[in-house]
């Protein structure tokens, strides 16, 4: 059977009876309550708070893979340890911010790519906090 | 002289605001020359810093600039309102939460006012402010404080144009005023036109400080009230109020100015019903209704042909319903229309604006509540779907034939705060 008539059976099929409207209310009724807001729960700073999409695989380790949607919070002050957003040399990217001997690097999340070393750069500016990565598993 | 008071008054607005928005989000643009275009790229709007330092002028047109800029390496973008306007409302936002009152006063620009015990120093206030804008938005701020708008109009040109102020000027914290005062030109006063500096320049009058010093009754017989609220406030006394953040507009208006001009009745009779729908869910969104449409349209101002015209109707009951002013819309360009000349630009009006929540119908058509209740629920039922799908879910079926005359954007640039098809990418 070709899926085109399957289709066209099951939408032949009547998933409520017609009578629905005379029938008995719903005793949930009452406990109807808003459906949940990504926005709501995910966003604490909106106004500070803007969406990337991610090509690249630089940050696989951390759990940030190629078309994932990331959520930056810009009012956050990066810590060490933080996920970032940097600008370096004009050009936009992800990295851990990380601490060793003292000295301030951004580490990637993938043994193939390399870290970025501060004092080697004219211009490195952290432009917001990675605070969510949405992957889209299908 | 300086009257103490326990309310102080800033001035608050952007620098170079288009251009901050587009190196904002963008990493390529920040340290370079950047140019906005108008709409259609006929323009120039709006220069980064980098682009003012290279004497690229406001509002030359771009065809006149393109080889230059080309030369120059200059990134030329045409206008992104949609980010702007996001930008815009994310900035109000921040302020909202620093001031005690807010009067929004254009895209880029709010008067706040915030309370000032003891001519308390409002120079940390205003530095945490603008770091904040700038950390959570990438957008650089200028804030002129002072005791009224008028005064703190002037502390904000002050802080643009004197080089150690850091973007922050408090009039009423300066002994020496009379020395900034006479630095400023009368025409960059907030209030005065053209007409009026062109009068005062006539009577000797160059600057602010010449202004104030001027005789209240010679002002008073030439610029009536207007002209001596401006004067006082100047000396420092408060004459404006702000207003309030949300108040009601008087007016919505839609227009655009056409790609290619257009001849053809039925394609301006498509443009206006576009516009007439636009402007009508703007109408729904801030509950109002309007009972007086106009339209019009006109020949380019570069063109030799010279033709405008309007047309007008009044209504007897407001309406914010799509369906009854495509109707009357649709009417009224035919009565604008005329084949002999090429129409560059057009748009829709709608005035009288009421508010909905308070509306009372006429007794003649209480019968048809049952109707206008129908509609209002198809309206409702279109806006939020719409809005789930960017407005592209449903619209009226005049507006998709092929067009031939929309808006020339060819430098837009791609990237968008609001649309999720458009967020920027980052390649890591």
């Amino acid at each position: 059977m070709d899926p085109f008539s399957l289709a066209s059976q099951r939408l032949k099929i009547p998933l409520l009876s017609a009578s629905i409207s005379a029938g008995f209310p719903s005793p949930a009724d009452d406990y109807t309550e808003a459906n949940i807001d990504l926005n709501e729960h995910l966003i604490s700073n909106p106004l500070s708070t803007f969406f990337l999409r991610v090509k690249g695989d630089s940050m696989v380790n951390a759990g940030i893979k190629d078309k994932d949607l990331i959520i930056v919070d810009k009012s956050l002050r990066a810590k060490p340890g933080n996920i970032i957003i940097a600008m370096i040399d004009g050009e936009f990217t992800i990295k851990r911010l990380s601490i060793k001997n003292n000295e301030l690097y951004l580490k990637a999340e993938n043994h193939n790519y390399p870290d970025f070393k501060f004092k080697n750069h004219i211009d490195i500016q952290i432009w917001g906090v990675v605070i969510y990565s949405i992957h889209r598993f299908l | 002289m300086t009257i103490s008071s326990i309310e102080a008054i800033a001035l608050i607005d952007a620098n170079n605001f288009y251009a901050s928005c587009e190196q904002s989000i963008n990493p390529h643009l920040r340290n370079k020359p950047v140019v906005i275009l108008s709409n259609n790229d006929g323009c120039i709007i709006a220069r980064s810093p980098e682009a003012r330092a290279l004497k690229i002028k406001m509002g030359s047109p771009y065809f006149k600039e393109k080889e230059r800029l080309n030369k120059l390496d200059v990134a030329v973008l045409s206008s992104n309102y949609s980010l702007y306007a996001d930008m815009s409302k994310r900035l109000m936002n921040l302020l909202k939460n620093y001031c005690e009152k807010i009067e929004i006063y254009s895209i880029d620009e709010a008067f706040v006012s915030i309370s000032r015990p003891n001519n308390k120093n409002l120079y940390p206030w205003a530095r945490k402010i603008r770091a904040l804008t700038y950390q959570n938005l990438g957008i650089t701020i200028t804030i002129g404080i002072a005791e009224n708008k008028v005064r703190a109009k002037v502390a904000n040109k002050l802080a643009k144009n004197i080089d150690y102020s850091a973007g922050i000027f408090d009039l009423a914290r300066n002994e020496n005023e009379n020395s900034y005062f006479k630095e400023i030109s009368v025409d960059k006063i907030w209030g005065i036109g053209k007409q009026t500096s062109n009068w005062l320049k006539s009577k000797g009058i160059k600057n602010a400080q010449e202004l104030i010093d001027m005789k209240e009754s010679e002002i008073f017989k030439k610029l009536g009230i207007v002209g001596k609220r401006l004067q006082l406030e100047l000396k420092g006394y408060k004459c404006l109020t702000l207003e309030k953040g949300n108040k009601s507009k008087r007016e919505i208006q839609v227009s655009r100015s056409f790609g290619t001009p257009i001849t053809k009745l039925e394609d301006l009779t498509q443009a206006l019903a576009i516009y007439a729908i636009k402007a009508s869910a703007k109408m729904r969104s801030q509950s109002l209704q309007t009972s007086a449409i106009s339209v019009f349209t006109r020949t380019s101002k570069y063109s030799s042909q010279n033709y405008q015209r309007s047309a007008h109707k009044k209504l007897i009951n407001a309406t914010d319903n799509t369906n009854v002013i495509l109707k009357i819309v649709v009417a009224l360009s035919k009565e604008i229309y005329n084949p002999e000349y090429k129409l560059s630009k057009a748009g829709v009006l709608m005035q009288d604006l009421t508010n909905c929540n308070y509306l009372q119908q006429s007794i003649i058509t209480y019968k048809f509540q049952e109707d206008i209740k129908k509609s209002e629920n198809l309206m409702r039922t279109i806006d939020s779907l719409n809005k789930k799908y960017n407005n592209k879910a449903i619209t009226w079926a005049i507006t998709k034939k092929t067009k031939e005359w929309t808006i020339n954007r060819n430098l837009l640039s791609r990237t968008s705060t609001t649309d999720i098809r458009k967020i920027p990418t980052i390649v890591i």
